[in-house]
């Protein structure tokens, strides 16, 4: 056999130091991410409070999901939070992002300004908007009343709470959507709008017939990123709420979490945690199948 | 194999051979009883003031007369709650031997866990538990198993303060004692002093946050006192979906909807001590704040109001916290002795003096070593009366996660008017089955 073959050939050697580099991904990935996923599959079917041994139960964990009210409550509660978000977010981002993508003074800082809540961390942006929406003393309602208008109970209110939730993660997040739109409006061909104005199209109609057909792509991806965000709200009512008022803001996440760290239930919340997981996968699987069978323009 | 990886595989062995040994090193060799080696023993009380005064008196007395068992007192560490705590030091086998703040409603996980040694294989529980504690109030603190593994040391009867000024100023004399009672006074308690057109001062307030603990002061202790004493399960099994809990959830609707209670969180201080409400529902710690934080209240103490057609004695929550000895201890019977000390008669008085709180003891009125301190404190002689009508907590399973969907429904019915109290105590009666055929 030649040296090729040899255990301490060169170039054996050389092969070999490439596991050595691979060594600290593979690590992490068995810590974090292997072993946390067939964890939690053990978990679907087992009791475990993180102090008492682990308890096998079978198919317990399921059994009391399908009759638990208050998860599919969660699970409704994301899908409206779903429902006012993402149009909310596509219309105040596309809007944004025309107005900096036109010409205007200062459009940098603008763009700047938009886009710092979203690097700022959740929980502070959180707890300064628990501020603003205090129902006695918040700076909202302050304005609100001294121009004549009654306090709004932004969070006290078991049908305001949610929409309130909605508009401030809004806020949050609209940043990251206007420069996804501001990337899509720079792709538009300027020969398009100046054929479009040589044929005397006004500007609402260059919009609506050229703007929005060649954003689709960007709208795709804005409603994907929104979805995925959307289901797992998590920081913004359990700082501002709790999940209150009535579990009107009572996310699927937040349940999940409350169930594992707050009643040390961790095999029900590997559970809620699974079909929940399934149930985006359904969501993310339909929307996939709607666009792709959008006829394209 | 090449020589870069044998040195590789040395390192590690090395490495690892390094912290096996540091790590041996530092482990501390069991210390023996019997050998004139001083035992030490670490004791964890409540964690607030006054409790931490009497554990620091009753450990420095103790360390000096017993100078073969020496016990370190620690305060239980500050977090969200005691339950949370423990449930992590038993996970982590960092237990104290000895912890004097165990809430009975804890207890089945602790034991579940492994945490607690049954106290009564020491020959001489019985006779030290039924010496201070009469019978009725030791047995429910019996395990499912028939084995005692704590031992009731203090009680805190849940029992209505009310402002006596507040009460004169509107014509009122006698404390209320029914539901009919206390909407008649709180009609009349409830006002607009400035004019404004705001409330001012209310009735009563509650805290409106569903928090499964603020049940134990509003809904738990009224249903006890409307039920004429039942808890929530009975044989093991759910038992509060009767008219009894609805009374209790139709008292605070009513209180809510006719705004004798206000449907806001207070924040900057407590409103019965700011006299901004006429009543308040609380235990004998309270006596305490007020002489210090309020000295200026008149109040006075009486049992919590109770449905018109109720007859017989009121009962009440007496969130009640007892004593454990954790199952690291490697030296059981000292810590015993340790416990008992905790409960003699004298130091029950000092708990009375320092704390404001009762020790579960069914002598407090009749024996003379207590009757100096009552003189001086007439208000406690209230809550020694109602001690012995009292009532714990169910060792049921998941109780916090029974107590949060009981706070859940209190919030919708009680606070929102959104369901009727027949529905709120359907729904809290029917999650709670599903909680507990889940534990089975």
């Amino acid at each position: 056999m030649t040296s090729l073959w040899k255990f301490d050939s060169p170039r054996h050697r050389q092969s070999k130091t490439g596991y050595w580099f691979v060594l600290p991904y593979a690590v992490f990935f068995g810590g974090f991410v292997a072993y946390p996923l067939i964890f939690s599959f053990v978990l679907l079917f087992h009791r475990w409070n993180v102090v008492t041994p682990m308890e096998w139960i079978g198919l317990k964990n399921f059994e009391r999901l399908f009759s638990d009210p208050l998860f599919f409550k969660a699970i409704i509660n994301t899908l409206k939070f779903l429902l006012i978000h993402i149009p909310l977010q596509m219309v105040v981002a596309l809007g944004l992002a025309v107005l900096l993508n036109s010409k205007l003074k200062c459009r940098g800082f603008f763009r700047a300004v938009f886009f710092l809540p979203v690097v700022v961390s959740g929980v502070v942006v959180t707890i300064l908007w628990q501020q603003l929406y205090a129902f006695d003393s918040g700076l909202l309602n302050r304005m609100l009343s001294a121009v004549g208008i009654g306090r709004v109970p932004w969070l006290i209110d078991p049908d305001m709470a949610m929409l309130s939730i909605a508009l401030m993660a809004t806020w949050k997040n609209v940043g990251i959507y206007i420069i996804l739109f501001l990337v899509g409006l720079q792709d538009v061909p300027r020969e398009l709008y100046e054929s479009a104005s040589i044929d005397g199209a006004t500007r609402a109609r260059q919009f609506f017939r050229i703007t929005l057909p060649m954003l689709r792509p960007t709208f795709v991806v804005v409603v994907v990123l929104s979805t995925i965000g959307g289901f797992s709200l998590f920081v913004e009512p359990y700082v501002l709420t709790g999940g209150g008022p009535m579990e009107s803001t009572l996310s699927a996440v937040l349940y999940i979490y409350n169930q594992a760290f707050y009643f040390n239930h961790m095999g029900y919340a590997a559970t809620l945690g699974f079909v929940f997981a399934l149930i985006i996968l359904g969501v993310v699987l339909l929307q996939r199948k709607v666009i792709e069978t959008e006829p394209t323009t | 194999m090449s020589r870069g990886i044998v040195r590789s595989i040395m390192l590690v062995i090395s490495v690892c051979t390094l912290l096996w040994w540091t790590g041996c090193s530092n482990q501390k060799s069991p210390q023996g009883s019997g050998s004139g080696e001083v035992v030490e023993l670490t004791y964890w009380p409540a964690p607030n003031p006054q409790e931490m005064q009497l554990a620091d008196t009753l450990v420095r007395r103790w360390n000096r007369t017993h100078p073969g068992i020496q016990v370190r007192m620690q305060s239980i560490p500050v977090s969200q709650s005691t339950e949370e705590v423990l449930l992590a030091a038993i996970a982590g086998k960092t237990t104290p031997d000895v912890c004097s703040n165990i809430w009975p409603g804890a207890l089945h996980e602790y034991t579940r866990a492994g945490g607690l040694i049954a106290l009564d294989q020491f020959s001489d529980f019985d006779s030290i538990a039924l010496a201070r504690t009469p019978h009725d109030l030791l047995e429910p603190f019996r395990s499912e198993n028939g084995r005692f593994y704590q031992i009731p040391w203090k009680t805190n009867p849940v029992m209505m303060f009310y402002n006596v000024r507040m009460f004169e100023e509107v014509g009122i004399t006698k404390a209320p004692r029914t539901y009919s009672e206390f909407f008649a006074a709180a009609k009349k308690l409830t006002r607009d002093l400035d004019g404004d057109g705001q409330t001012d001062v209310w009735a009563g307030e509650r805290d409106i946050r569903p928090i499964w603990w603020q049940r134990l002061f509003d809904f738990y202790p009224f249903y006890i006192a409307a039920s004429g004493g039942k808890t929530l399960f009975k044989a093991g099994e759910p038992d509060f979906n009767d008219e009894d809990a609805k009374s209790v959830f139709m008292f605070f609707q009513e209180c809510y909807m006719e705004n004798y209670f206000p449907h806001t969180y207070f924040q900057g201080g407590d409103p019965f001590l700011l006299e901004k409400k006429a009543t308040h529902f609380a235990g004998p710690w309270e006596v305490a704040t007020l002489h210090s934080l309020a000295p200026h209240i008149r109040f006075d103490v009486a049992p919590l109001p109770v449905p018109d057609r109720h007859t017989g004695p009121v009962y009440t929550y007496g969130d009640y916290k007892n004593i454990g000895v954790f199952g690291t201890t490697k030296h059981p019977h000292e810590a015993w002795e340790f416990v008992k000390y905790l409960m003699l008669a004298e130091h029950d008085l000092l708990l009375l003096t320092i704390t404001n709180q009762v020790p579960v003891r069914g002598d407090l009125l009749t024996n003379h070593l207590f009757s100096e301190y009552f003189r001086q404190n007439p208000k406690m002689v209230r809550f020694a009366e109602q001690a012995i009508s009292t009532r714990g907590v169910d060792a049921a399973p998941d109780l916090k996660e029974i107590l949060d969907a009981i706070s859940q429904v209190y919030e919708s019915c009680a606070v929102y008017g959104k369901v009727t109290p027949a529905e709120a105590v359907d729904g809290a009666f029917r999650r709670t089955q599903m909680i507990v055929k889940w534990n089975k």
